[in-house]
């Protein structure tokens, strides 16, 4: 099991030493269970950190930020942040690191194992508890978390209340790190697309008519896109103006700005969002399913995303994530790549 | 007026109000939201609360202001489109979102009168369900000169007393309402008078969260305009737009056109949803925006519900429905943000 208390005193260390300028990691929220993304850089406040089963949050999102500053400052400070990395979120750093958007020694990770379980789906944990007030969960034992209620204990079997993710999750043990907590150990997933293979099983009138039914609740909050790491471009394409207005760019320039979504919500609009959005992360996606967690219509954005990684197993063999050095997938072939479905 | 509704003659009533389209809370996929029904055994009122507040309903996300386009021979056509006159009736309001619409009706109808937003609202009858319990642990409409059962805004409330409907019309909108029920609607008696008063005084105490002395936050914040707090807690926000698509008070819009077709040539000039938390918000077209980062957002967002609004209308502009706070994706928490300015410096 991750021991807090080493966390903790490795934060300490790397913070008094001046190895890294802050820490990234998970605090105990205002009120209720759910801790909150937090911002270290006084050793004195590393007391709180947390880490429980739900941590659900991926903190590498937070590198975009941190780029942002370090491009304003005149004097930027180039030390690592540390950052917090489960199994997935790890996954994402391998990503940035292909994808050149970060360098090795721009982060200090604090890899934690997520061992036989994972993190919670609030809304199940919810469901099961039926109502009861969370007041604190944590990791138990063989594959149960301890969930206080304000009646009580309880140990509950992960499984029950784990997120579909984790269920599905390739990378309980963190793939890339600088120090590791907790334990690694082998967790056979059998039916790694079992979520996506539901929408699959449906007949192709019934799968436009759940996705209709779906993509037409979006209220375009882009939650899903704010929240995911490797939405990290400067400008989207569902903005509707453009950011890289210098005091020169022309008049003209500025109205020539393609709209290529809508600013309607509707199904139409909706649909080109949520369809560019899944493609832009094709090979990109390291499934830690923040983007659905987030949305708050209960749309099953990770299912289009699930679709992408499915396709690119199958087809080209690419798993996103766990080399940093691998080609990407769709910015390189190899021979035996499948032509069957050019036409 | 006030009356008696038994829960069992409820279909019954909905039934003569067959010249309405009718509004209420269903569960869709576990998330609850305000859809138009079309029988009444539809109705669900043992809910919590909707995800989206019923201001979506009257001031919709999208708003078609005019319609355009190019006639056979060449003429720009440009024709106002204005909402559809009809009769409509809202079930299950919760009071922190009627509330908010009055206070959203400060706005559209001060020195400008909003006639989409006016229309919507002159044509719909609000009807409340008191709050009993609190449908949220993040609720705090009683900080915000609130309660859960509050009558700002209805045309009738509705409690809950088991297997009646404690009614009380508050409008000649909701007196034609109930009058459409006639014979359905007893007179209540005194006993029933106290228990309403009982269950009113309960559900007040059943609140779990609150900010103490909030009226020592407008004053405060204006001095805070530049500081450093805004840096500290914004640290974790993510730039997406659901605390402001969500609050029931938020209203701020963008005008585009929108071109559906360019052969023939038409399309719509739309008002949309616009939203203080995304990059684009407050975009000048030199490129400068005079809020360019997050901090200066969520200030944004602060500041005009607790001291630009408070100062212009003399009312919050927050009915501490807690949907914010439930909802954000890194437990930005404004009850949190709130207590912490009150006790800043």
């Amino acid at each position: 099991m991750v021991k807090l208390e080493d966390l903790k005193k490795e934060a300490t260390q790397i913070l008094k030493s001046g190895k890294v300028k802050y820490i990234i990691g998970y605090a105990k929220g205002a009120d209720g269970f759910m801790p909150i993304p937090t911002f270290i850089s006084d050793p004195e406040d590393v007391e709180n950190l947390t880490w429980n089963p739900a941590c659900v949050h991926n903190l590498t999102k937070f590198i975009v930020d941190e780029k942002k500053r370090l491009k304003k400052d005149k004097n930027p400070d180039n030390r690592p942040i540390g950052i917090i990395v489960k199994g997935c979120d790890s996954r994402a750093i391998n990503v940035l690191l292909q994808e050149k958007y970060i360098d090795r020694d721009d982060v200090y990770l604090l890899g934690v194992s997520c061992e036989k379980t994972g993190v919670v789906d609030e809304k199940k944990l919810a469901k099961t508890l039926k109502g009861q007030r969370v007041v604190q969960i944590d990791f138990e034992d063989n594959g149960n978390f301890l969930v206080t209620t304000e009646s009580g204990s309880e140990k509950i079997p992960a499984e029950d209340v784990l997120a579909e993710r984790c269920i599905e999750c390739k990378a309980n043990f963190p793939v890339v790190f600088d120090i590791v907590f907790g334990e690694k150990i082998k967790r056979q997933v059998d039916k790694p697309f079992q979520s996506v293979e539901t929408i699959e099983d449906l007949s192709q009138e019934d799968r436009w008519k759940f996705w209709k039914e779906q993509l037409d609740k979006c209220i375009r909050c882009y939650a899903c896109r704010s929240v995911c790491p490797m939405c990290y471009c400067d400008e989207c394409v569902v903005d509707t103006i453009s950011f890289a207005v210098e005091p020169d760019t022309s008049a003209e320039e500025k109205a020539q700005k393609i709209k290529w979504i809508e600013k309607s919500p509707n199904l139409s609009e909706n649909i080109v969002y949520h369809l560019t959005r899944a493609m832009h992360l094709a090979g990109r996606c390291i499934d830690c399913g923040e983007c659905e967690r987030v949305c708050p219509l209960d749309i099953p954005i990770r299912f289009l995303n699930k679709k992408m990684e499915k396709d690119a197993k199958n087809f080209f063999d690419y798993e996103v994530g766990f080399d940093p050095d691998q080609p990407s997938l769709v910015s390189s072939f190899k021979d035996e790549d499948p032509e069957d479905f050019i036409r | 007026m006030e009356k008696i509704l038994q829960k069992k003659s409820f279909p019954k009533w909905v039934e003569k109000l067959d010249a309405y389209e009718i509004y209420s809370p269903v569960k869709k996929d576990n998330t609850w939201s305000y859809e138009i029904i079309n029988t009444p055994g539809d109705i669900e009122l043992d809910y919590p609360n909707a995800v989206q507040a019923p201001k979506k309903i009257i001031n919709p996300q999208r708003e078609v202001f005019l319609e355009f386009g190019r006639s056979d021979d060449d003429t720009l056509e440009v024709t106002e489109v204005l909402p559809e006159e009809k009769s409509v009736v809202i079930f299950g309001v919760r009071p922190c979102d009627a509330k908010a619409l009055t206070l959203t009706d400060l706005v559209f109808s001060e020195d400008i009168k909003d006639n989409y937003y006016g229309k919507r609202r002159k044509q719909t009858a609000i009807i409340g369900l008191a709050c009993n319990t609190p449908p949220s642990p993040n609720c705090f409409c009683t900080s915000v000169d609130g309660s859960p059962h509050s009558e700002d805004g209805f045309d009738i409330l509705l409690t809950d007393l088991g297997d009646r409907y404690f009614v009380k019309s508050l409008t000649n909108m909701g007196n034609d309402l109930i009058n459409l029920g006639k014979g359905l609607f007893v007179a209540p008696k005194a006993n029933e008078k106290k228990e309403l008063a009982k269950i009113h005084a309960d559900a007040e105490k059943k609140l779990k969260r609150q900010v103490n002395d909030v009226e020592k936050i407008p004053p405060k914040l204006k001095e805070m305009f530049e500081s450093a707090f805004w840096d500290e807690e914004s640290m974790s926000c993510l730039r997406c737009g659901i605390c402001t698509y969500l609050c029931p008070t938020c209203h701020c819009f963008d005008i585009s056109d929108e071109v559906t077709s360019v052969a023939p040539f038409k399309g719509y000039r739309i008002r949309t949803w616009d939203n203080c938390q995304f990059p684009d918000f407050t975009m000048h077209s030199s490129g400068h925006n005079p809020r360019p980062d997050k901090a200066s957002r969520l200030r944004q967002r602060i500041m005009h519900k607790y001291q630009y609004f408070v100062e212009r209308y003399d009312h919050y502009q927050c009915t501490g429905c807690g949907r914010c706070i439930s909802k954000c994706p890194v437990g930005i928490d404004i009850i949190e943000v709130l207590n912490k300015v009150r006790d800043y410096g």
